[in-house]
């Protein structure tokens, strides 16, 4: 069969609309093969048919599509009818709600864990430093109180002034030849803020005070004991109070404690 | 039209999303058909929801070698609808209905659709003669073999392929004009 014998032999129309046997549509697409110039026959008269059954279609609703798409599974919704209980399910749901209750609780408790590993430390490191801080004091202290025992160190005791501080008083230690002096200042009531206590070395005729030093500090000093070196020639030690950052000349209505050193 | 080769593959190994595309392009036409054997829109649409799943859960069947993929997808409308109508339900619901074929779509429905050439078409069937109408009819939405229906008219198998022929001649001009 030529192309043009094919072509109008009402073949391809009975083809199209799916009117042959299936002996003479296997004849048809043999005689297409031969002939692939026609498939454009084919396809001129399969667009016709659509468009004759298009423009005898209602109006299609869109929501056959989406019950289509349903049936064919793709979306799943659970059967109603299926309303008896699952226990397996029930159990692995349970068992795997509670493994993850679990592990949060672990986490959450081995997070307090490592915050009191680390208050632990914290508080040791802070220990470890006031022990420290406590040997260097006691080494200061036993160094102190070797130098006071030695020999070479006088004692004496300030008494209160009557007038002022009646309770009061100070002790110093003092070594001539080294021109040293310590004063153990526990007797002293704490200063009141803004003052200072201020030590004085006296020489009697004529009366001269010459300034030691202050006792900077007095509240927070763990030994109130203060070491004054280049000591002059001392007759009497006087403790005074003064303004902050000490005076030229003691003020003596603010003198607390007084002692002579014996000769 | 084309054939699209490529996306009847792709449905056939199961894509759904090329199934969608191919629902696009030929529900209407199916739709159409559907409706011209059962004359009822909702039954209609029952039907062609029902062709599209058979359609999805046969797709392996089809062969692109052998046979139109939009003959294949007909058959299988045809096929449903004219089961349907043989459904008790239906003959109840339709038994003082004289029977009707495409051409009674034009005068009975007013919801067709406007996107083809509508009123050429229906200008076209208009002055469609008796003969083509029948043809029409019977090949394209009764699914008959082209043997029946030259029984059915009682003429010679020949003719009934020239004419045939010289009918969907005539639409062809119509739509693709």
């Amino acid at each position: 069969m030529t192309a043009e014998e094919l072509r109008e032999s009402g073949l391809l129309e009975l083809y199209v609309s799916g009117s042959l046997s299936a002996e003479e549509k296997r004849e048809v697409e043999e005689h297409l093969r031969e002939h692939p110039e026609l498939i454009r026959e084919v396809e001129e008269i399969e667009t016709s048919i659509i468009s004759l059954a298009e423009s005898l279609s209602p109006a299609l609703p869109a929501l056959i599509w989406s019950s289509i798409v349903e049936h064919i599974g793709g979306i799943r919704t659970l059967p109603k009818e299926d309303t008896s209980t699952n226990w397996g399910a029930i159990t692995g749901w349970a068992a795997a709600i509670l493994c993850i209750a679990g592990i949060f609780w672990m986490l959450n408790k081995n997070n307090s864990l490592r915050d009191s590993l680390q208050k632990s430390v914290t508080e040791t490191t802070v220990l470890q430093e006031e022990k420290d801080a406590i040997q260097s004091d006691l080494v200061e202290a036993e160094e102190v109180l070797s130098i006071i025992r030695s020999k070479d160190f006088r004692e004496v005791t300030l008494p209160g002034n009557q007038a002022v501080a009646p309770s009061a008083y100070a002790k110093v230690y003092f070594n001539k030849k080294d021109k040293k002096a310590y004063i153990d200042a526990t007797g002293l009531p704490t200063p009141p803020k803004g003052k200072v206590y201020q030590v004085w070395s006296l020489t009697m005729e004529p009366l001269t005070p010459i300034s030691m030093g202050l006792l900077d500090n007095l509240e927070t000093s763990p030994q109130k004991l203060y070491e004054f070196e280049e000591l002059p020639e001392t007759e009497a030690f006087g403790i005074t109070l003064e303004p902050e950052g000490g005076s030229e000349t003691p003020t003596l209505e603010q003198l607390y404690t007084l002692g002579q050193v014996q000769p | 039209m084309t054939q699209p080769n490529e996306l009847i593959q792709q449905f056939q190994a199961g894509d759904q999303k090329s199934f969608s595309r191919l629902y696009t392009m030929y529900s209407e036409a199916l739709f159409g058909i559907i409706y011209s054997v059962v004359h009822e829109e909702t039954t209609s649409e029952e039907v062609l929801q029902d062709t599209f799943i058979k359609i999805w859960d046969n797709r392996e069947s089809y062969d692109i070698d052998k046979g139109r993929f939009f003959t294949w997808m007909l058959n299988i409308a045809r096929n449903t609808a004219i089961d349907k109508t043989r459904s008790k339900d239906y003959k109840n619901s339709r038994k003082n209905l004289h029977p009707e074929n495409f051409v009674d779509i034009f005068e009975t429905t007013d919801s067709l659709n406007r996107k083809t050439n509508t009123i050429g078409i229906k200008k076209f069937i208009d002055v469609l003669k008796p003969v083509c109408k029948k043809l029409i009819d019977l090949l394209i939405f009764k699914g008959f073999t082209h043997k029946d229906a030259a029984k059915e008219m009682d003429i010679p198998l020949g003719t009934l392929k020239t004419k045939n022929r010289a009918c969907l001649k005539e639409l062809r001009t119509v739509v693709l004009r």
